[in-house]
Parts: C-alpha cells; structure tokens; sequence
C-alpha cells in the first residue's frame, strides 16, 4: 500500500472565501500521484478607485463606469478593492498620502468625457508608495445603449490589471455555455464574465452541447442534434448559422468541436462510424482535408488544443468504458501519454480536459471521493501531471474552462441549491458563482474580446 | 268532444245501412300446396341459411386469425421497441438485455424490411461529453449483438443522445437505472414486420 496512498499535501496559505475546504478529508487510493488543495502564500495589494469624475456629460455615467472597473478589478482575484469610498473623503485630486494610510498600493482614477456619440474614459494607474503615475491610457466608450458599451469598459479593466501586474486579465471576455429548457432542450446561451447581458444563442429547439469559441471569438462552434443525429454548425454569436459541417467519415455521431488556435483547423469526435470512431480535423478554410487522428474500437473525444498548436489533450475510453482518462498526443496524432493518474487495470474516471491558454496547465473533472462526487483538477505539465491540484470540495463540479487570463476557470457546479456557472481563480483557491438556481453546463470562455 | 261524438254516430249510422245493402261475394278457394314447390323452397331456404352460416363462420375465423395476426404483430412490435438497461458506466450487454435482444433477432429475420434506430442514453452522472460516447458505445454494443446473429448491420442505425433525453426527470438510483438505456425506433419496415415462427 505503500505509494499507493494519495499523499494529501498539507493546504499551505490557503486563501479561499465561501469555500471550506478539509485538507485531511480521507481520500481514494490512486497510484503514484499526490493531490493537494495548494495555493501559493499569495498576497493580493491593495487597490483603491478614486470616484471617476465626467466633463462634457460623462459625469452622468462616470459613476457607473466606475463601478464595471471596480468589480472587475475584484473579480480578477489580484487585488484587494477599496472602492465605494464618499466623495468627501477623498476628493477629487489625488492625494497619495491620504491613500497610503488606507493602505492602498494602487490608486485609479478615472474621467469620462463626452466625445462624439459616445465617450472617452481617461484612466490613470497611481503607484501610492512611489506617489507617482505608472500608466494612462484613452479609451472610446460608445453610447450607453451600445451593445459594446459594458465591453469596452471591461477592455479598459483589463488594460489596468496589464499595468499593475504585467499579466492580461479576462474581464472582456464571454462565456459560452448550454442550458436546459421548461421543454427539456437544450440551446446555447451566453453571458458576459461579469455575469451580465444573458443572451439566448440557438433556437434549435433539441439538444445542443458542446459550445466553443473560435480563437478571434467571431464563431462558436457547437453540436446539435436538430436532424434527429448530431452534428457540427458554426453559428455567429447572435445564432446566425455560418456552416454545417458535412457527415465527412458517413453515418455516427459528429460531436466535441475544438478550434485549433489558428482558426481553420477544427478537430471534432465521431463516435460510432461505420468505419472508424475518434477524433478528426477538417481544413474549414479550405473545405476540405479531413484527417483522422486517433481512436479505433475505442473512443477518443472532448479534443482541447495546446495554445501554440502542437498538442492535444483529449478524454479517451480505451482502457474501458467506465475509467475515462485524459491524454495527450502531438495535434497531428502519434503516440498519447496519460495525463491523469492512470495505471494499467486500476481505476479512476477523468474527463472534460482543457488546455490553459498559457500552456502549462491542462484542467479537468475527476470522480477522485468515495461518494463518486466530481472535482474540478489541474495537472501541471511541467511535472508530467503527477501532481494534481484540487480545486473545489463540495458538491459536483464538471467541465472547466480556462479564462483568457490562463488562471481563473469556469465550470459547472451543483450543489444543495441547485445548479450554476462557478469561477475558481486557480492561484488563490476563491469561488464565485456566476450564474445560479439554472440547470447550466458545459461552458466554453472566451477568448479576449477585441474591440466591435 | 261534442264535434268528436257527432261524427262517430255518424259513421255507425252509415256502416248499419251499408251491412244490409245484400249478400258478400264467395271467398276464393285456397290454393292447393304443390308439396315438391314447397320442398324445394324449404330446401332452398336452409341452404341459403347453412351457406351464410358457413360464410359467416369462414369470416369470423379469418377475422379472428387476423385478429390474432394483428395481435402478434403488435406483441412482435413492442417486443421490437423494448428497451434494455445498462450498468452504471458501462456498454456490456447485460443477461436480462440478451434475452430481450434475443426475442428482436427472431422477429428481424422474420421481417427482412425492417430497420431499426438504436438510440443510447445515458443517466445524468460523469461528464456530459463522456456520455455521448457511452450512449454511442451502448448503441454499439446493441448492433454488435444483433448483428452477431446474422442480421446485416446496414439493418441498423445508432444514434446517442448522452444525458440529453432522460426516461425518468429524478436523481435516485432507480430513476438513473431507467435512464441508462437502449431505446429502438423502427425507422423502416413498420408494416412488414412478421412475427417470429
């Protein structure tokens, strides 16, 4: 037994908020890989937002650009927020002494002026201890009934998290996901990051699984079942259909799109073909070019591509229909190496991977407890996956996604009260839910949003 | 009533001087029965009779062979459409679902036209994806074993709705046993199906 016991490695600085976490919780036998609930001993500066002032009209939304920054330099999980603070208190000029006894390390202000049809929002990242500023920049708003307009401020938030960390964030973003209807359907939705602007994408009325986005976030590719068998369309974000992909391989069933990261190779599953099951790519620039990757008798699917194109990670059935495994192979196929703790004949059940846009992480869901719950796990490639982090405690939780930051995730969750889209910053170990009480899953996050 | 009464004394008063105006005419004598005649239309009769007697028997026993026709034909059908269960994460065929594949290969190869659809489920547990590919390996599985008596595989098509279309909306143990299942939709030949000999 010996090696064979998961080694729960002791939570160290775990810095987690609505999340109990039991590190020593008893866990299932599972060769050769240590789990752990670890996050770094993170520390998150404190960032304060000076009340945004307007001129030439834009005082009338400063207030509420203000607020979108705010939140979303809260929900980028890297600083602690003092915002909402009274105009009285603070002023409207920048006093950096007044900030460094808060205990701001950052400071934003912010000014919006009416310019044209829309506005220009000039913001400043203020460094409190050297009282200077690191980094202005314009942005164009358009109007407030522009379907743009909360976008283009979450761009102006991402621009800030840029500044003070160096890192991109993911407030401009959208997530992709599928919901159950009164009538049992299933269509694809999407809402933006910060859980606003709930939009319906299909009315296919069947089932529709599977959304993803394309790398310029200009298509989704999805799977439905609207002629009686699956298979694969691309629709526009509004639902407009671009394509319909082809039974290429004949009769089985066409599911689990991936985009390449150049944007013209999508690979696919064909579970149950008459001639050969597993993953394929097809050339949809060129409308042509099918070719098979992997599988046989077996079944290969949920295909995710590394970001530089040269790998895919994907969930395979080969060592038996109940201990679905994660591998990975060159995105050309050849040889596939486990990337969950699998050994010949043992157990586990691995599934829905996704390849962090950074390209060291691969996430996916695991029935790792003895109550055959499911647990949202990153493996690091840079350890050959030995080392597993656990990333939720209660619950179900399914098919995560990487944010285009490469460290918050989405997934699906059920708990006691009911179902939801969660988000998990992956350093920090804090969950938020995004979207509850809806029968949700299968998310897909965008990529960064560019500009309408 | 007073109208009513005057016009019965009337017409007794007129029927009493009609009856002694003079004698009646002599009946006419009755017809002598020819015997033969009348044997012949007694025999004739009964025939008639026993012959739809004889026609309704013959209808009724071809209705009620077809009524029995009809019934094994609609007992072949459902036997047909029955759907079989699966164990949680797995397409292995089990005995109770070999025994009704069992009773389907019989009326298939009674019934050369007709097609089928088998359509895989999956209960609502594990990854959403993943049940795509067990519904499909269920399906699978289903052809592998009629197609393994013979029956041409081109008979079949399998289709996996993963965890889409649950038989029963619940979260218990018995509710996901029903949802872990083979369904079958004859998608040709519905009106050619035989029963088995």
């Amino acid at each position: 037994m010996i090696g064979t016991r998961w080694r729960v490695a002791a939570a160290v600085g775990v810095m987690m908020t609505g999340l109990g976490v039991s590190a020593a919780a008893a866990q299932d036998e599972l060769p050769g890989v240590s789990l752990g609930l670890v996050y770094a001993n993170s520390y998150l500066p404190a960032l304060a937002v000076q009340p945004f002032t307007g001129a030439f009209g834009g005082d009338m939304i400063a207030p509420q650009v203000e607020a979108i920054v705010g939140r979303d330099l809260r929900g980028s999980d890297r600083f602690e927020v003092i915002d909402s603070l009274p105009d009285a208190m603070v002023g409207t000029q920048v006093d950096y002494a007044l900030w460094d006894r808060l205990g701001a390390v950052w400071l934003v202000t912010g000014e919006v002026e009416g310019a044209d049809d829309g506005y220009m929002l000039i913001v400043e990242l203020h460094d409190v201890v050297y009282g200077e500023v690191r980094d202005r920049g314009r942005f164009r708003l358009p109007a407030q009934t522009d379907d743009d307009f909360r976008m283009s401020v979450h761009r102006t938030s991402d621009e800030i998290v840029r500044w003070a960390t160096g890192d991109p964030g993911m407030a401009a973003s959208r997530i992709a996901f599928t919901m159950v209807g009164n009538d049992g359907n299933k269509e694809i939705y999407v809402i933006d990051s910060d859980g606003e602007n709930l939009d319906q994408v299909t009315d296919y009325n069947s089932l529709t699984e599977s959304p993803t986005w394309s790398p310029d976030a200009s298509r989704i590719a999805l799977a439905s079942w609207k002629t009686g068998v699956p298979r694969i369309y691309e629709v526009d974000r509004f639902g407009t259909e671009l394509r319909a992909l082809p039974a290429l391989r004949g009769a089985g069933d066409y599911v689990t799109p991936a985009y390449h990261p150049d944007g013209r190779t999508l690979a696919f599953t064909v579970n149950g073909s008459a001639s050969q099951s597993g993953i394929f790519t097809y050339d949809l620039e060129r409308d042509c070019c099918l070719a098979f990757l992997s599988g046989g008798p077996w079944y290969d699917i949920s295909p995710t591509y590394s970001p530089d194109g040269r790998w895919l990670a994907f969930n395979t059935l080969r060592f038996g229909d109940n201990v679905p495994q994660v591998m990975m192979m060159p995105s050309e196929g050849g040889a596939a190496e486990t990337l969950s703790p699998y050994e010949y004949g043992g157990s586990g059940f691995y599934a829905a991977p996704d390849w962090s846009p950074n390209g060291d992480l691969v996430a996916f869901h695991g029935r790792i407890d003895r109550r055959g719950r499911y647990h949202i796990l990153v493996a690091n490639l840079e350890d050959g996956g030995r080392v597993l982090r656990q990333l939720t405690s209660e619950g179900n939780n399914e098919a995560p996604s990487w944010a285009p930051d490469g460290r918050h995730l989405v997934f699906a969750g059920e708990r006691s009260w009911g179902f939801g889209l969660m988000i998990v910053d992956v350093a920090t170990g804090r969950v938020r839910s995004l979207l509850g009480g809806l029968r949700v899953d299968l998310p897909d996050w965008s990529p960064a949003l560019p500009p309408a | 009533m007073i109208v009513r009464r005057f016009f019965v004394t009337v017409f007794a008063a007129t029927l009493l001087v009609g009856a002694c105006g003079g004698d009646p005419p002599p009946p006419p004598p009755p017809p002598q029965p020819d015997q033969d005649s009348l044997q012949r239309y007694n025999d004739s009769v009964a025939a008639a009779e026993a012959e739809r007697r004889a026609e309704a028997q013959r209808l009724a026993a071809e209705r009620a062979a077809e009524a029995e026709l009809q019934r094994a034909v609609r007992a072949a059908r459902a036997t047909l459409e029955e759907m079989v269960f699966f164990d949680y994460d797995m397409s292995e065929i089990r005995d109770d679902a070999q025994a009704a594949l069992r009773a389907k290969v019989d009326i298939l190869r009674a019934s050369p036209q007709v097609q089928i659809r088998i359509e895989g489920h999956a209960d609502e547990r594990g990854s959403t994806e993943y049940n795509m590919a067990l519904g499909n390996r269920r399906a699978e599985a289903v052809r592998q074993f009629l197609s393994g008596f013979g029956l041409a595989e081109n008979r079949f098509e399998i289709v996996s709705f993963g965890e889409g279309r649950p038989l029963q909306q619940g979260s218990s143990e018995s509710d996901w046993a029903r949802n872990r299942r083979g369904q079958f939709v004859i998608t040709a030949g519905a009106n050619a199906i035989n029963p088995a000999n």
